[in-house]
């Protein structure tokens, strides 16, 4: 099984750190994904904007970039949802479509892939989950609250399956953090407000470790986090489970 | 070319090649007193069962006072209302006896036809309701209640589901907006 | 050429009021679990959102044919038929209509049609009377205010607001704040209105192409006790309310109350169908832009909308933004889908007032993709060369950038360094980032990823 490790533009730049983790991870359940270098990003920025026609070039680059892999893994529901929706626009060739299917989140490839369903290991703090909407409703790696009154999803279960670690009961399981790409600067002050909302849930609960399986929404969160200076860490859930995977 | 012509031709225009028209199963429920009830108080009303229609007359005296105005063709009333009724007499009734045709146990609403309104205004206009139902004429859902109207909604007709209500000011729940400050449906 | 404020700029004149703000989302958040509470309580709650969601579907496929339908069944029962091009159209008819009855007082109740075409100041204009007479309403006429909500129209004011309000209006005490007396103050009121109103005005929830039936859903009865003893009732429908069948009604039923307030059904749901012996009944078909619609593929399934607001009262940014802040008659989601359809260049920002976290699509019981609309506009509105200049230039270099990894490695390390090394008070000066409006910048790592996983590389192959 080929995979690549695809590894959102902020990401790499801003955190590392959760793309080592992921790699790693991987690595623990018998998986090399390699890294091709020539990736850069998957134009949901420019789309979201309005801006779909400028980024066919980037979608272009995206699938030469990944056709030759069996999976494409990413530590990012939004991206992940963005190849495999969004790259409609373009000719649907068979390296476009195999792309689009082979793009998967990376839990979603830890537990419908490689059909893992436990994660080893010990985690002994109160950690609250942030879910994605793009993953969770785009993606559909959760149970949404419009649907059913059961809270349920990939991530939920592995991480209710690590030793020591108590999951936040939110009030508001599912609301957006109000990140949404370009949303959180050209509506700056809706989306500050919502991020202050959810990290004031979590809060509320008892959350020491804020974590999810998106760092587009954990980057938002994290910056608020840190200009108020609050008592949580904000953590991507493959760093988590790298972690207590010793 | 009309208005009406030049409409249905941007509309022609406009819309794309036929679709079906899906068949609606009937979606099976229960039409029991029970879940009647639970709906309907869930909802302001009230249910109140009567061993026979002949104690109809004794069971509306209990519950209102006596000087109260009733409209009613199923008791002796002192307001006598037809479809010519002026406004300001309906307007000074305080209590209609109705007869509903069916309820809907899904949702606590009966189904109250024009010919029973004695004038179309008097179920909104009237202080307070009275509808009575006959126990056998409860269906479960919408759909069975849609078939009981068999594409023959009459004139005018209501789903009536309890006091009129509102919660435009805060979300607060008001009992008695517009229309009956209360409802009563008397099952027999 | 002027541009009206963005909605982005109407939200931080909202947002000012903090404490305002979270009472309105929540507030709204509890209608939502309201909502949700019906929902569960409903096993096949997701069968009869396909079937509603089928069933307009066909009924806009075939919409002409089922107008005609329509027309025919309503004619047969002895309504009058009337079809209207825009706003303009529709309120000359309705003003025709009131003048020929010889009338000067009109009641109307909810619609949101009347709404969209103003037809308030048309009719105030000509000297007609008209009162509004669903509570949230009447309130806001007033105040002489908008609605920011399609089914809860008063909603972003508080009952200090209406307790002011009827103080100033219907001479109510002064401090009166309670629901209660406040509701029976209005109902007082209304009741003077209702009976000397010669002319009820109403909207249409439903219109069935079979029978020839229009449908109006309210929970304070004020359609049926204003059209009941007027002796001229005006119904006023957008084209789309069609269905083809009666017993179509039950999905509908079923699906608007849960969805919108989570009550198993309004109060009344009441079927006009014939005028009552010696009184008049006419309706009113407005197209205004919907045809229009019609023929947009990509937005098309926005005519499947009921007004249930389950979208309003689900989406985050709504609840914190208020109704106002979208200048449209339709608030909220669905609003920013319908908008630019009549005006692209005004109502711009809205397609943008969203985080496309899906939520809207996934309560609208018509199962309208919104979210997806709202992105597909933003493409319309970027084609159509409506986007602020810098963000057209900015997302073109962005491009050039991310479709050649060489840029993109440079760029990334330039914008690194530049985090680094620029003082926190300039990469945080709120004129220039409006991330830092409340965030801090992700503190920038010595390494990026790509760096870090050439040197792992380089240090396995030795």
């Amino acid at each position: 099984m080929k995979v690549a490790l695809f590894v959102p533009c902020y990401v790499d730049q801003f955190y590392p750190q959760v793309a080592i983790a992921s790699l790693q991870l991987l690595e623990k359940l018998g998986v090399r994904a390699v890294f091709p270098a020539q990736q850069t990003c998957c134009g949901q920025p420019m789309a979201n904007s309005g801006c779909e026609q400028d980024a066919k070039p980037v979608y272009h680059h995206f699938v030469e970039t990944f056709q030759d892999y069996d999976y494409v893994v990413g530590p990012a529901g939004s991206c992940v949802y963005h190849v495999r929706k969004h790259f409609d626009i373009i000719d649907q060739t068979p390296a476009v479509q195999h792309v689009r299917t082979a793009t998967v989140e990376l839990f979603d490839f830890i537990t419908s892939i490689l059909g893992v369903t436990e994660l080893p290991g010990r985690f002994p703090h109160q950690v609250g989950l942030h879910l994605s909407c793009h993953g969770q409703r785009g993606l559909h790696q959760a149970n949404e609250s419009e649907m059913t009154p059961v809270r349920d999803g990939q991530l939920r279960r592995l991480l209710a399956g690590l030793e020591g670690l108590t999951l936040t009961e939110l009030d508001r399981n599912d609301e957006c953090c109000g990140f949404g790409g370009t949303f959180c600067v050209s509506e700056a002050g809706i989306s500050a407000r919502m991020g202050q909302d959810r990290v004031a849930d979590h809060l509320r609960h008892g959350t020491q470790v804020l974590t999810g399986g998106d760092m587009s929404c954990l980057m938002h969160l994290e910056g608020l986090v840190r200009r108020r200076q609050l008592p949580l860490q904000v953590r991507h859930a493959a760093e988590i489970f790298n972690q207590a995977f010793a | 070319m009309s208005t009406r012509a030049r409409m249905l031709a941007a509309v022609r225009a406009s819309q794309p090649a036929a679709l079906p028209l899906p068949a609606v199963p009937l979606f099976e429920g229960e039409a029991s007193v029970g879940k009647f009830t639970t709906v309907l108080e869930s909802i302001g009303g009230q249910v109140v069962s009567l061993s026979h229609l002949n104690q109809l007359a004794a069971t509306v005296a209990l519950r209102y006072p006596s000087e109260y105005r009733v409209a009613s063709a199923l008791l002796r009333t002192t307001v006598a209302v037809n479809a010519a009724t002026a406004a300001t007499i309906l307007e000074s009734i305080d209590l209609a006896v109705l007869r509903g045709a069916f309820g809907v146990a899904e949702n606590g609403s009966v189904w109250l036809p024009e010919a029973a309104m004695l004038h179309r205004a008097l179920p909104t206009i009237a202080q307070h309701l009275v509808l009575v139902l006959d126990r056998r004429d409860l269906v479960a859902t919408m759909h069975h209640a849609y078939g009981r109207l068999a594409s023959q909604p009459g004139g005018y007709g209501i789903f009536l589901a309890g006091p009129s209500k509102t919660a435009d000011i805060e979300q607060s729940l008001v009992i008695g907006a517009h229309g009956a400050r209360s409802l009563t449906v008397l099952l027999c | 050429m002027s541009q009206s404020p963005t909605h982005a700029q109407r939200s931080d004149v909202f947002l000012l009021d903090a404490e305002r703000t979270t009472w309105h989302d929540e507030t709204l958040w509890f209608v939502r679990q309201k909502r949700d509470k019906a929902v569960y309580a409903t096993p096949e709650f997701q069968e009869l959102r396909q079937l509603a969601s089928d069933i307009k579907d066909h009924t806009l496929s075939q919409l002409a044919e089922y107008l005609e339908q329509f027309e025919a069944a309503a004619l047969a029962n002895g309504v009058r038929v009337h079809w209207a091009a825009d706003a303009d159209e529709h309120n000359a008819i309705v003003l025709g209509i009131v003048r020929a009855a010889g009338a000067s007082r009109v009641v109307k109740s909810k619609s949101m049609l009347t709404e969209e075409c103003h037809l308030n100041p048309h009719l105030l204009a000509n000297g007609v009377e008209v009162i509004d007479s669903d509570l949230g309403e009447r309130i806001i006429q007033l105040r002489g205010e908008a609605p920011s909500h399609v089914v809860l129209p008063a909603i972003h004011l508080k009952k200090e607001d209406v307790g002011e309000t009827f103080w100033q209006h219907l001479g109510t005490e002064k401090g009166l704040t309670d629901p209660q007396q406040l509701t029976e103050a209005a109902r007082q009121h209304l009741r003077e209105k209702f009976l000397a109103a010669e002319v009820a005005i109403s909207g249409v929830n439903f219109a069935v192409a079979e029978t020839g039936s229009v449908v109006v859903c309210t929970n304070e009865g004020n359609a049926d006790l204003a059209i009941g003893l007027a002796r001229v009732h005006i119904a006023c429908m957008g084209m789309e309310k069609l269905l083809p069948r009666l017993s179509d009604l039950a999905v509908f039923t079923r699906l608007l109350t849960r969805s919108a307030t989570g009550q198993p059904i309004t109060t009344y749901t009441s079927h006009f169908t014939r005028p009552a012996p010696g009184k008049e009944m006419h309706v009113v078909i407005v197209n205004n832009g919907r045809s229009q619609q019609l023929g947009r593929p990509d937005f098309r399934a926005s005519l499947k909308c009921i007004r249930c607001g389950a979208c309003m009262n689900t989406c985050p940014v709504y609840r914190r933004s208020g109704g106002h802040s979208y200048d449209f008659t339709i608030p909220g989601p669905i609003g920013a889908i319908l908008s630019p359809n009549i005006d692209m260049r005004q109502h711009v920002s809205l397609p943008f007032a969203s985080t496309l976290c899906g939520s809207c699509t996934d309560v609208c019981p018509v199962k309208i993709d919104i979210h997806t609309q709202l992105y597909k506009w933003r493409q319309v509105l970027g084609a159509e060369g409506m986007l602020p200049a810098s963000k057209k230039y900015s997302m073109k270099l962005l491009s050039r950038v991310l479709a050649r990894p060489g840029l993109f490695k440079a760029g990334g390390v330039a914008a690194r360094l530049g985090l680094r090394l620029v003082p926190h008070a300039l990469s945080h000066a709120p004129g220039y980032n409006p991330w830092a409006i409340a965030r801090e910048l992700p503190a920038p790592p010595k390494q990026s990823f790509r760096e870090w996983y050439a040197h792992q590389s380089s240090v396995s192959a030795k």
